[in-house]
């Protein structure tokens, strides 16, 4: 028993602390290396950060060469596909333009309205945030992370915090800034929680990602009465974002309400970030 | 100029398992995920390369592709660097104590290999306040394990490519 013992003990040395054929270091001076690495991670210094930053702005730029090819077989793949797609895609365009047509009629009497009530409470009408438009570099969706690499960093004025959107519907927020490139936190990861507001229920509640691309509402009262099709918004509760940047709309599936997000993550080229939001 | 075929055609399989690490850092495809099937390809690579032949994959390179895959995914430095240098742990005592290399010795010790990595990779997200999706992991490490001998058939076909 006592030589068993002993002899995985010399194992273990020999695996951890030994450098192997050929090797610069040993297993053990690494791992070493890594926990202090992760430990740094949590400290916030303007050097360190300074180095962070620049370390990630060179992988990104490498990341994004080297994921070209990968790039341009799904961008065929997706060409492909669409063009397979066509026609039931036309059919249904069809009947999309249809009920279009019938709601441009009901919604300009309600953007009419609308415009003469805000008039009445004096508020203004136009939006005071400004955006910076990004590219999105790198958009690698893993399983435990769902986020964007994009272009724009502190350079053009980003921060953390500050909502991306596409075009004019929300997708996330800003969580890591370098000096050329930032990350988009996107609303379906599982770290993703937005504060939103529910029209026309009105219900305050939260906006919690599963690494789906369905996120949840979450924390609404018990006897709430949101109905299918109910639309989401950003609340500007804490004053994190602007409120009524529109979200997605609600969908009950086995007591759960999912949320139907309006932009589709996976293809998106272009973002917005709002600069006036944080301001 | 046969001659320098050959050795070019040896060079550029000894440092294929390498060029393969960085891709697959690079790239963000360290997790093969395709509906509900998900696979670590970046943990049987480097437990394959660090059980049969050590010196085509360095330590170093592998904590260097655990960064360069902590920074591409956006999680907080030394994360997956850790856990991979603890796949390549495993891997490195497995080869100390083994004396004939099967692939049903390969594969079973493969197990604590994933047990240990996945451990050291969830507790360091934890306590970089991250959400963990326990479930996933369990997935994923089921079908890293049950995907195990495919690779291991494709890498071996490499290694005797090299040898030869």
């Amino acid at each position: 028993m006592e030589t068993s013992r002993e002899d995985v003990g010399i194992a273990i040395r020999s695996a951890f602390l030994r450098k192997g054929t050929q090797q610069r270091f040993s297993l053990f001076v690494l791992v070493v290396f890594s926990v202090i690495l992760i430990y740094l991670e949590t400290i916030e210094t303007k050097p360190l950060n300074g180095i962070r930053s620049f370390v990630k702005d060179v992988i990104y730029r490498g990341a994004a060469v080297s994921s070209y090819p990968s790039k341009i077989f799904s961008t065929s793949y997706s060409f492909f596909e669409n063009h397979i797609n066509l026609y039931g895609n036309y059919n249904e365009l069809i009947k999309e333009n249809e009920e279009l047509k019938d709601n441009i009629s009901k919604s300009d009497f309600l953007e009419l309205e609308n415009s003469q009530l805000r008039k009445l409470i004096e508020e203004q009408i136009e939006s005071p945030s400004n955006f910076a438009s990004a590219r999105i570099m790198l958009d690698k969706q893993s399983p435990y992370l769902n986020s964007f690499v994009i272009n724009v960093g502190s350079n053009k004025g980003i921060k953390n915090g500050m909502a991306a959107l596409d075009g004019k519907n929300f997708i996330g927020r800003i969580v890591d800034v370098n000096f050329f490139s930032s990350r988009v936190l996107l609303v379906s990861d599982l770290n993703s929680k937005i504060p939103i507001l529910s029209e026309p229920s009105a219900y305050h509640a939260i906006l919690s990602g599963h690494g789906t691309s369905e996120p949840t509402l979450e924390y609404l009262p018990e006897n709430h009465n949101i109905q299918d099709g109910d639309k989401i918004y950003t609340s500007g509760k804490e004053g994190i974002f602007i409120p009524g940047i529109p979200i997605g709309e609600a969908k009950i599936v086995k007591n759960k309400i999912k949320v139907l997000l309006f932009s589709d993550l996976r293809q998106i080229t272009f973002i917005n970030i709002d600069l006036g939001a944080l301001d | 100029m046969a001659l320098h075929i050959k050795k070019l055609q040896f060079k550029f399989f000894e440092i294929l398992p390498l060029l393969l690490l960085f891709f697959i850092s690079l790239n963000g495809s360290s997790i093969i995920n395709v509906k509900f099937f998900s696979v670590n390809i970046h943990y049987i690579l480097i437990y394959y390369w660090v059980l049969r032949q050590p010196q085509s994959l360095g330590y170093g390179f592998i904590f260097l592709s655990g960064i360069i895959s902590d920074i591409v995914l956006g999680f907080p430095l030394g994360v997956n660097a850790l856990s991979l240098l603890f796949v390549a742990g495993v891997a490195a005592y497995i080869r100390v104590v083994t004396v004939r290399m099967t692939l049903l010795n390969d594969w079973i010790s493969f197990i604590p290999a994933l047990l240990f990595a996945n451990f050291i990779y969830f507790t360091s997200l934890y306590i970089s306040d991250y959400s963990v999706d326990y479930l996933y992991l369990l997935k994923s490490s089921i079908f890293t394990f049950i995907f195990y001998p495919v690779l291991w058939g494709l890498f071996s076909l490499i290694l005797s490519l090299t040898k030869s």
